[in-house]
């Protein structure tokens, strides 16, 4: 055991702070917005300042604008940027997902050409899986991909469906979108998809907002009919798309877990100090619950850090991915339903920053996989019991 | 950051293992359990402390278990609370018929908090194993594991005050029948320790004056938690293989999915009191001596909880036979209800975070 960093990552971290005490919150950073657009365009802003620090995409090879930065370096960055109270740069779609599945599915056309636009947030990404009958069961997508002259092998493909609950679409240039291309009858449900690159500039797709339960579009609902992809905006190959869907959701908690992870420390300290300002601190039941918050976020950090250990050590992530997913929204959840009584009917408006996240929160433990899908993972990949009825 | 053990350190773990699946398996705690029903009440044999494997203890002591974390000079191995841990981990796994926990707590006490002369008098003893330990708080009068006659005991103030001890045949302890039967325990019926009072004659200032307990207990619970990590991960995998055995409907019950969550929440709980005490372990051998009262308190308090709703748990995923005591499940939940209340439960010890997360560390706007 050392739960220590070692001198490269104390230099590497010292480096990013004094870069986020000149760039970020405590510097050059403008506050957020309230506007939803403005905000998007204040986190793209913020993106490209993070390039131009080469800080956009720690992790990704420095050829193409990152830092070559190890697991543990990515982490710390990650946790860096929470800690400074610095947003997310606006395409964390395109930096943690669709990058790195490009990195390793795409050919060398399709890196050199989607590539360099992501850090630079010159073109951002969504990601087109769920569908309104395929959320928890992905597999079960219905969104069709035709070629459009079924006789050549390099023929555009025609992409007719629809999508749900898709993130940032009404900003996106790009959306790694998952289409089903072999539905013959007997052809196993996963072995009919392909991952495609869909271009969003185009007539044939439609994207209408979706309003979420904050009363922010957040989310889009894509209808897809005839949308046109050339054939060379296929990755990892016809029928692959399955396996190559599972590395974009691999990569979808990577360095996530650790900005969340503090993040979720920071709402806590913020809600630590409002009890201490109106005394609710001294009722010994909001003692005890946010005793029990911090010890949760303490064993969340400590977890992210030995599901890192191990995928250091063995090349793959432990079980800690589903189960930190889990504790996370869980906590979340507890977080801002004590924040109610704590802070009192103030949180229940929505001039209140805390009124917000009471809402937001309830996404948590849907977003990215529910919770009950992380506990079937466990039980069947982690604990190894037969697979559910 | 390397969350993981270092080689020496699995090298320990898998030794300890070993031993134990061949000296303490279930069958072997069975025995020592109904050996001590079947002594006829009335006199007890003092010669004999029921509920515990009188040879596995020796052969711990020969071994030099008792006193891994123990400084060399007297007589210990010099090794660290991590090891120390690793140890009680596998012990608490195999629900370990041996005063083990009692007699490393009070070492730990005694090392860190004892004056020069205490611990030139009792940490030789405890390291060896001959003389038997025990580590609580007043107040409480939980089951104290090891608490016997003949013990040394440790007691620190519950609400922050000092600690005193209290040597072998000092008349502190008096006798209980605990719900765990796999060890012996005794009560400790101090109601708390004034630092305005003289000590009653039994017992005397740990460290000789009257200062507030500390790094000694910290270290103690996180031994305590280390227990609870080890039980609960035994539950665990029995529950496993025995839901993935038993058929019901035609199927395995573990491919049912309130069975496969029911698991899945006590691999969670498994995990975070692991990851904690690993932790305290780990910053009270190599951190800022300030947070190890914050690290143990926390790892205290998830294994605490964790270790009653786990081994609960347990009992009703093995349905009606793992509420039998032919079954070997209770023995866990036994073990775990008393080390969840020794040295403090959950809410003890989520107060103190509390006092502590409140009192430091917070923007003040
Ligand atoms: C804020 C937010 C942002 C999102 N962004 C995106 C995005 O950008 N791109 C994208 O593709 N998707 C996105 N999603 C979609 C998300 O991945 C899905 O909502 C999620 O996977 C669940 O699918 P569903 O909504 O169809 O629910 P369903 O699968 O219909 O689930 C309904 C209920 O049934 C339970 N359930 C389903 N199957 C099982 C099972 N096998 N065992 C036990 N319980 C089960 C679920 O846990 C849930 O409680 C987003 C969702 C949210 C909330």
């Amino acid at each position: 055991m050392d739960l220590t960093f070692t001198p490269e990552q104390l230099a590497f971290r010292d480096e990013l702070r004094t870069w986020l005490r000149e760039h970020g919150p405590e510097g050059a950073l403008t506050p957020e917005p309230r506007d939803e657009d403005e905000q998007w365009e204040w986190r793209r802003a913020w993106q490209r300042t993070l390039h131009a620090g080469r800080w956009a995409g720690v992790h990704w090879p420095t050829e193409v604008g990152g830092r070559g930065a190890t697991l543990s370096e990515t982490a710390i960055f990650f946790e860096e940027l929470g800690r400074s109270g610095a947003p997310l740069p606006a395409d964390v779609l395109g930096i943690l997902l669709a990058g790195p599945t490009l990195m390793v599915w795409g050919d060398d056309a399709q890196k050199d050409r989607l590539l360099p636009t992501i850090l630079s947030a010159d073109e951002t990404w969504c990601q087109g899986f769920s569908e309104p009958d395929a959320g928890s069961d992905f597999g079960a997508v219905k969104t069709r991909a035709v070629r459009e002259n079924p006789d050549d092998p390099e023929s555009d493909w025609l992409v007719t469906g629809q999508k749900v609950w898709t993130s940032g679409a009404q900003y996106a240039k790009w959306c790694m979108l998952v289409a089903r291309t072999d539905d013959t009858a007997g052809a196993k449900k996963h072995a009919g998809l392909t991952y495609f690159v869909l271009d969003m500039e185009q007539a044939a797709v439609d994207v209408r907002p979706l309003v979420q339960i904050t009363g922010s579009p957040e989310f889009n609902e894509l209808f897809l009919d005839d949308a046109r992809i050339p054939n060379s905006m296929v990755v990892g190959g016809v029928g692959n798309g399955w396996k190559v869907a599972l590395t974009t959701l691999m990569n979808e908690r990577a360095g996530l877990a650790f900005f969340l992870q503090v993040r979720l420390r920071q709402q806590l300290d913020k809600l630590v100090a409002a009890a201490k300002r109106n005394g609710s601190v001294d009722d010994p039941i909001v003692a005890d619950r946010l005793a029990d918050l911090h010890v949760r976020t303490e064993a969340l950090r400590l977890m992210a850090w030995k599901g890192l250990t191990a995928i250091e050590q063995y090349g793959q992530p432990g079980p800690e991915g589903s189960l930190t997913k889990w504790l996370w929204s869980e906590t979340n959840q507890l977080l801002v339903q004590l924040a109610v009584d704590v802070v009192g009917a103030d949180a229940l408006t929505m001039e209140d920053s805390w009124g917000f996240e009471l809402l937001r929160a309830r996404g948590n433990s849907i977003e990215g996989g529910t919770t009950e899908i992380q506990k079937n993972i466990i039980a069947e990949r982690v604990l190894g019991l037969p697979r559910a009825r | 950051m390397r969350f993981e053990l270092s080689e020496d350190q699995q090298e320990i773990q898998g030794a300890a293992r070993e031993l134990l699946a061949g000296r303490s398996s279930f069958a072997q705690v069975r025995a020592v359990v109904e050996e001590q029903d079947a002594e006829p009440t009335g006199m007890p044999d003092l010669s004999k402390v029921p509920g515990e494997d009188a040879g596995l203890w020796k052969e711990l002591g020969e071994l030099g278990w008792t006193g891994i974390a123990v400084p060399e000079d007297h007589g210990g191995q010099g090794l660290g609370l991590i090891e120390l841990v690793t140890i009680t981990e596998e012990l608490g796994y195999a629900v370990a018929a041996v005063p083990f926990l009692g007699s490393t707590t009070a070492a730990l006490v005694i090392q860190h908090e004892g004056s020069d002369e205490q611990r030139e008098d009792w940490l030789g003893h405890l390291a060896s194993g001959e003389l038997r330990g025990a580590t609580t708080l007043t107040g409480d009068k939980v089951p104290v594991p090891g608490a016997a006659e003949g013990s040394l005991v440790v007691v620190a103030d519950a609400h922050g005050g000092p600690a005193a001890l209290y040597g072998p045949g000092s008349g502190v302890v008096e006798p209980v029948t605990a719900i765990d039967p796999t060890r012996g325990h005794g009560r400790v019926p101090i109601a708390g320790l004034d630092p305005e009072e003289e000590l009653d004659g039994r017992g005397e200032w740990l460290g000789g004056t009257v200062t507030p307990a500390g790094p000694g207990f910290d270290r103690a619970a996180i031994v305590v938690a280390a227990e609870l990590v080890g039980v609960m991960q035994r539950a665990l995998d029995m529950t496993v293989s025995y839901v993935k055995d038993r058929k019901q409907f035609g199927v395995p019950v573990g491919s049912f999915q309130a069975v496969q969550h029911g698991a899945a929440q006590m691999l969670r709980d498994v995990t975070m009191a692991r990851v904690l005490t690993y932790n305290a372990a780990w910053v009270a051998d190599h951190g800022d001596p300030a947070e190890v009262r914050v690290a143990a308190s926390m790892a205290k308090a998830a294994a605490s909880e964790a270790g009653r709703t786990v081994t609960s748990a347990a009992i009703q995923l093995h349905g009606g036979i793992g509420f039998t005591w032919e079954a070997d499940v209770h023995w866990l939940m036994k073990r775990a209800q008393i080390d969840a209340a020794l040295l403090g439960g959950a809410g003890h010890h989520r107060r103190r975070v509390a006092g502590q997360v409140v009192a430091g560390n917070v923007p003040a706007a």
